[in-house]
């Protein structure tokens, strides 16, 4: 499947150089709670630049929780929470979420939908780029409606990704789709995070899914991290190799050990 | 060659050629008026409809002739209309600034919305021996019954719309950086905007028959007061030249809505392709 660059073209720049690294993020003893119900409970965690993190764990562990609350959209009753060392809810158009349905505005077209992503007015260079990146740069004067789920969401992630964003978090983005339509996103999301290198922050429950797609994966539980594997590729993996399948065995034992 | 024959033939020659008549399906919805007009012309140029119980459409077509030579009807059709329409902006305006001001401040809603749901169960129209007292029968009156009138359905309609919007959306706003401005522009409005049209065509409705109501009570021009005046001296033609016009006049702002509406919405599924 061809994606298209976001940068220059034919320039492979190592991820130290590119011009833009991807965001760090520090996760510093948070709690939150809810009247008085405890979700998350001094938990720390830090996040490289450009790293690919996947969270895991049982429905209502609080990972849309956690995520929340590295997007900004929500505060720690205590604790604190990190991007490049500031706040979360100073991060601007550097910090882009996507989330399980696409949110786009039923009365824009596809194009002003993207847009939404550009903190700085029009921009239709930028736009049609990142529409063309996720393939639907010929359905940008069409509204939303007439496009199918798997479309939608790609016109959510050209929205995201529109800004350069050097953090991008995902809450389930690829859960309401059709297995096949989740595989190709799957291997653009992957596209994109390689050649453009944000740091990444995916929750989903597909444990093949994160474990295809990330450097780290970690399994959230009982208000804190139970569990971290980290997945080194040594040349391409294949989908459904032994080793790939003995991580997802381990990551399931720790998610049903809770 | 039939009208049928050469419609179709017309529409053989390619789709670049457009008819310059209607299609029939076009015509299909004005056959039962038509045969109704006609049905009556007919029982009252035979007598089996006296023409001083209903006059027959032919006597009435002359009616409006004379009346629009002699320039009385556009008189009192200007001034029915203009009434309608000064009601309109003025109830509708202050209904929708109030239906998105209750929609988006918890305060103001706290503040007026319980007062506005007790006088929203007064029927408006009761209110007329009061307004008279108040206003006299000027145009005041009459201003004032119009505007209420079309006041609730307005408000009602568009605190509805903003009330049911999708908060993901409002969520995706903020989390993009939307000020609350452009929440409101971009997300809000829009959105709100099918129930706003919902709450206008209902307040049209609401807005013609408070006017007849109004015009017939007390007024020296307008349609209402034409026919008021025509019971009097029993020109029946007349009283039923003014009620067709109210009919004609509210099928108009009503098609002029639909258009609007059609323009406005036309992102929605609803109006794809119409
Ligand atoms: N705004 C809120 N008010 C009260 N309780 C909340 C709120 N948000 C989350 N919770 C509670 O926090 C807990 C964790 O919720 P959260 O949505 O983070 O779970 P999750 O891990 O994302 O689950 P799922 O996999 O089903 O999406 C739940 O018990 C939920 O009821
Ligand atoms: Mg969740």
């Amino acid at each position: 499947m061809q994606a298209v660059n976001l940068l220059p073209r034919d320039i492979s720049v190592p991820p130290m150089l590119r011009e833009n690294p991807g965001a760090s993020v520090s996760i510093r003893n948070v709690s939150r709670s809810f009247d008085g119900n405890r979700v998350l409970s001094n938990l720390d965690l830090e996040v490289r630049p450009g790293e690919f993190l996947s969270i895991v764990g049982q429905s209502g562990c609080g990972k849309s929780t956690l995520l929340r609350l590295i997007a900004g959209l929500d505060k720690p009753s205590s604790g604190e929470v990190l991007i490049d060392g500031q706040p979360a809810d100073q991060s601007g158009d550097r910090l882009r979420i996507m989330f399980q349905e696409p949110r786009l505005l039923p009365w824009a077209t596809i194009a002003d939908n993207v847009e939404i992503g550009l903190r700085q007015g029009s921009d239709p260079k930028a736009i049609h780029e990142a529409l063309t990146s996720v393939q639907l740069s010929e359905k940008a004067g069409m509204w939303p409606s007439v496009l199918s789920g798997g479309q939608r969401q790609r016109v959510a992630l050209a929205r995201a990704l529109v800004s350069h964003p050097s953090l991008l978090v995902f809450d389930e983005p690829l859960g309401a789709l059709d297995a096949l339509t989740r595989l190709t996103m799957q291997n653009l999301i992957r596209d994109m995070h390689a050649k453009a290198g944000f740091t990444a922050i995916l929750v989903t429950h597909d444990v093949a899914e994160a474990v295809a797609l990330s450097d780290r994966v970690i399994v959230l539980g009982q208000g804190g991290i139970l569990h971290r594997v980290d997945i080194v590729r040594v040349g391409p993996t294949s989908r459904g190799s032994a080793e790939l399948a003995a991580i997802e065995a381990e990551i399931l034992d720790a998610i049903f050990a809770a | 060659m039939s009208l049928t024959d050469s419609l179709s033939a017309a529409r053989n020659r390619g789709s670049g050629w457009r008819p310059s008549l209607p299609k029939p399906e076009a015509l299909l919805p004005y056959a039962v008026p038509a045969a109704i007009l006609a049905l009556w012309e007919i029982a009252g140029a035979t007598g089996l409809i006296a023409d001083t119980v209903m006059p027959r459409p032919s006597i009435i077509v002359g009616t409006a002739t004379q009346l629009a030579l002699s320039g009385e009807l556009f008189t009192h059709l200007g001034v029915s209309a203009a009434r309608a329409l000064a009601g309109l902006v003025v109830g509708g305006g202050i209904g929708f600034a109030l239906g998105v001001a209750n929609g988006v401040s918890r305060l103001s809603e706290t503040l007026t919305d319980s007062t506005l749901q007790m006088v929203r169960n007064i029927p408006h129209l009761a209110l007329i021996p009061l307004v008279i007292l108040w206003f006299g029968i000027g145009e005041g009156a009459k201003l004032f019954l119009v505007a209420l009138g079309v006041f609730f359905p307005i408000y009602l309609n568009t605190l509805h719309g903003i009330r049911n919007i999708d908060p993901h959306l409002i969520e995706m706003g903020r989390a993009y950086g939307m000020t609350s401005r452009q929440l409101f522009r971009r997300i809000v409005l829009p959105g709100a905007l099918p129930s706003v049209f919902v709450g206008l065509r209902y307040g049209l409705g609401i807005m013609w028959l408070t006017l007849i109501v109004a015009e017939t009570l007390s007024a020296s021009s307008g349609l209402g007061y034409m026919a008021m005046k025509a019971r009097e001296f029993m020109v029946l033609d007349v009283v039923v030249l003014s009620i067709l016009l109210y009919a004609a006049l509210g099928k108009l702002a009503d098609t002029l809505t639909r258009a609007l509406e059609r323009r406005a919405l036309k992102w929605s599924p609803a109006y794809a392709g119409r």
